[in-house]
């Protein structure tokens, strides 16, 4: 009987001890909390916005990141340390076009309830004849914009404009900070397009695990073939493989691409078909899709990410690139 | 790693005491009528609802999704019945024909009619508990402080209050059709429509608590813990009342050692859903182990000499 106590006393404490401890951490860290500065706080869903509120931001915000490198977003789970950092926001910018799935729903409730919650679509979503459907007949808008660095340059106008409005007292600077790096990224889009123009023109086709790369495909003229149907395991999926597997071949294609984000399962079904015919297809490398590279590389910022993508689908394809780092420095 | 308790933690653990209450207040008479597993089958069951859904007004908003799948889920509860009553098949057993066929049947309408649309519950349905403290759609003054009430705390409450309505009006017609239908049936109650009451309110339960927090809390509330709760007591009133409070521990410290124990790792912190799931089989493990009277070690006094 002693021990039937002794244990359930234990269990019962734990608890309390354990709430115990959170209150007394409280204390210690709301000091921490004192002494920070007064820049206000951005929250930003996926990096390739991170990295450009960053650079319109300066140093006038703090800015964080929720869904990191290697990180599906149509995968990506919200922890509780991540809803903390939204309510704490001061602003929030997301992409918008349900590439962040169910939590768009709560994001856009945040902006009916007055807080500053921007998509960086929404001025893309007004020329109705820009956004694409996605290749798969569910009639819903694809939100891979930033793969079109031309149309990217929209969401800048976005985030500096949702700034300025946010810290008047800032605004000259945000717009000019946005038309700094909005003008880089004008020279990266003739970077793109100068190299997509070295692939021969029969070899302009892009095949990827997933349909990321519609409108890179549409803005710098490349045929895009993603591999569908392989997520609902059904007989369909298969049918689409030998499909591609054949356009390969029949196309002599020089090289598929693996993405970071996505497994290369499928990939490598469709290197290992297209030997089965006689036909050598290689891996031209692997791409950024739906996340950057390392933070703190140069693939982990957007241009540095675009410039990947771009110069190793021109040199995989028989193009001619050496990189838009090496061509601006 | 430092550990800051939010207005949003209270949320978290408010809005996952409502969801494990309302899941275990009917999971009381799921485990006594051998049917625990009625929220695992209908988390299945709903595919074939969210494709119809789809196909039928073409677009996966979250309402016309909720309700397919609320419909489904109580078509399941019905089926179930049938096939047990009609087919002399353990309701077990049928519980397993209908959701793996429904289920089933959700596949091939997904690839026939809706190919290469993300329509996984997972995607259309399911909330995630984190999420919804973002949610606020009521702001009372309180004390002279604003409370910021979530949608899915306001939802989740409406619902176990209705559980709680259910249970205690017809309390007596639920106790006596769930040990002897026969003898319910010889004292006028209508036991058939006293089962078809209670699985609507299991499906109804179990689709509002996915698209509030998510599948796995509810799946594990509906069983663990009433099974918990019947291992401490034989009366169906305080087998009822343990099951709330045992429902309400796991979810309390669920949600604290998913802050607390990732950072004895040097991991920042884990999925709070999980964490209460978890929490409600250690409750359970530890009831197993020292029940008086039915668990293993047998500390209780023993009332009969076997």
């Amino acid at each position: 009987m002693n021990f039937y106590k002794a244990t359930l006393f234990r269990i019962f404490l734990l608890p309390l001890s354990l709430a115990m401890c959170a209150c007394g951490a409280e204390r210690s860290s709301s000091a921490d909390a004192s002494d920070s500065d007064d820049r206000y706080k951005i929250v930003s869903t996926v990096g390739m916005i991170t990295d450009v509120v960053r650079h319109v931001a300066g140093e006038h915000a703090e800015v964080a990141g929720l869904i990191g490198e290697g990180v599906d977003p149509h995968l990506y789970q919200p922890t509780r340390g991540d809803v903390v950092k939204l309510q704490q926001a001061d602003v929030i910018f997301y992409n918008g076009l349900l590439l962040e799935g169910k939590m768009a729903d709560v994001l856009s409730r945040m902006a009916n309830s007055g807080k500053p919650v921007h998509a960086v679509t929404e001025r893309i979503l007004q020329d109705d004849a820009y956004i694409m459907m996605q290749d798969d007949g569910s009639g819903y808008a694809d939100p891979h914009v930033w793969m079109d660095v031309a149309a990217w340059r929209t969401g800048v106008e976005v985030i500096a404009e949702a700034l300025a409005a946010y810290d008047p007292a800032n605004a000259a600077d945000y717009r000019s900070r946005a038309a700094a790096y909005s003008s880089k990224l004008k020279a990266l889009h003739q970077y793109a397009l100068d190299a997509m123009a070295t692939i021969p023109a029969d070899q302009r086709v892009l095949v990827t695990a997933h349909d990321a790369f519609q409108y890179m495909g549409r803005v710098y003229g490349l045929e895009v073939r993603g591999i569908q149907g392989i997520s609902t395991e059904s007989e369909a999926g298969l049918r689409d493989v030998e499909t591609l597997i054949h356009f390969i071949v029949e196309r002599r294609i020089p090289a598929v691409f693996v993405e970071t984000s996505v497994s290369d399962k499928n990939i490598r079904a469709l290197i290992e078909g297209a030997r089965a015919r006689g036909h050598a297809v290689r891996i031209g490398g692997a791409l950024f899709s739906d996340a950057m590279g390392k933070p703190g590389t140069y693939q982990g910022t957007y241009i540095g990410m675009i410039d990947h993508n771009v110069t190793t689908i021109v040199n995989a394809l028989g193009g001619q690139a050496g990189g838009f780092a090496s061509e601006s420095h | 790693m430092m550990m800051t308790w939010y207005a949003i933690d209270t949320w978290i653990v408010v809005v996952g005491c409502l969801a494990a209450v309302a899941c275990a207040l009917p999971g009381n008479f799921l485990v006594l009528r051998k049917m625990s597993m009625m929220g695992d089958a209908i988390s299945h069951a709903v595919l074939p609802g969210l494709a119809i859904a789809f196909i039928v007004t073409g677009a996966r908003a979250s309402l016309t999704m909720f309700i397919a799948a609320a419909i489904v889920g109580v078509l399941t509860a019905v089926f179930t019945q049938w096939i047990s009553k009609f087919g002399k098949v353990d309701r077990g057993a049928s519980m397993g024909i209908v959701f793996t066929t429904l289920f089933a049947l959700g596949l091939i309408l997904i690839v026939r009619a809706a190919d290469h649309v993300d329509l996984d519950p997972s995607c259309v349905l399911y909330g995630a508990i984190e999420l919804t403290p973002l949610d606020v759609v009521w702001r009372p003054e309180l004390f002279g402080q604003t409370l910021d009430v979530p949608r899915a705390a306001l939802i989740l409450a409406g619902v176990t209050l209705l559980n709680l309505l259910f249970i205690v009006i017809f309390f007596k017609e639920l106790r006596i059709s769930s040990f002897d239908p026969e003898l319910a049936t010889t004292m006028g109650i209508n036991a058939g429509l006293m089962h078809y009451l209670l699985m609507t309110l299991v499906a109804i339960t179990t689709v509002a608590a996915f698209e509030a927090v998510g599948s796995i809390i509810v799946i594990a509330m509906l069983i663990t813990p009433a099974a918990a709760a019947h291992l401490l007591t034989d009366r169906l009133a305080s087998m009822i009342v343990i099951s709330v409070v045992l429902a309400m521990l796991s979810a309390v410290l669920g949600h604290l050692s998913a802050l607390i124990v990732p950072g004895w790792f040097g991991y920042a912190g884990t999925s709070t859903a999980g964490m209460m799931a978890v929490m409600s089989g250690v409750i359970f493990a530890v009831v197993l182990l020292f029940a008086p009277r039915y668990g293993i070690l047998k500390l209780g006094p023993a009332r009969h000499s076997d």
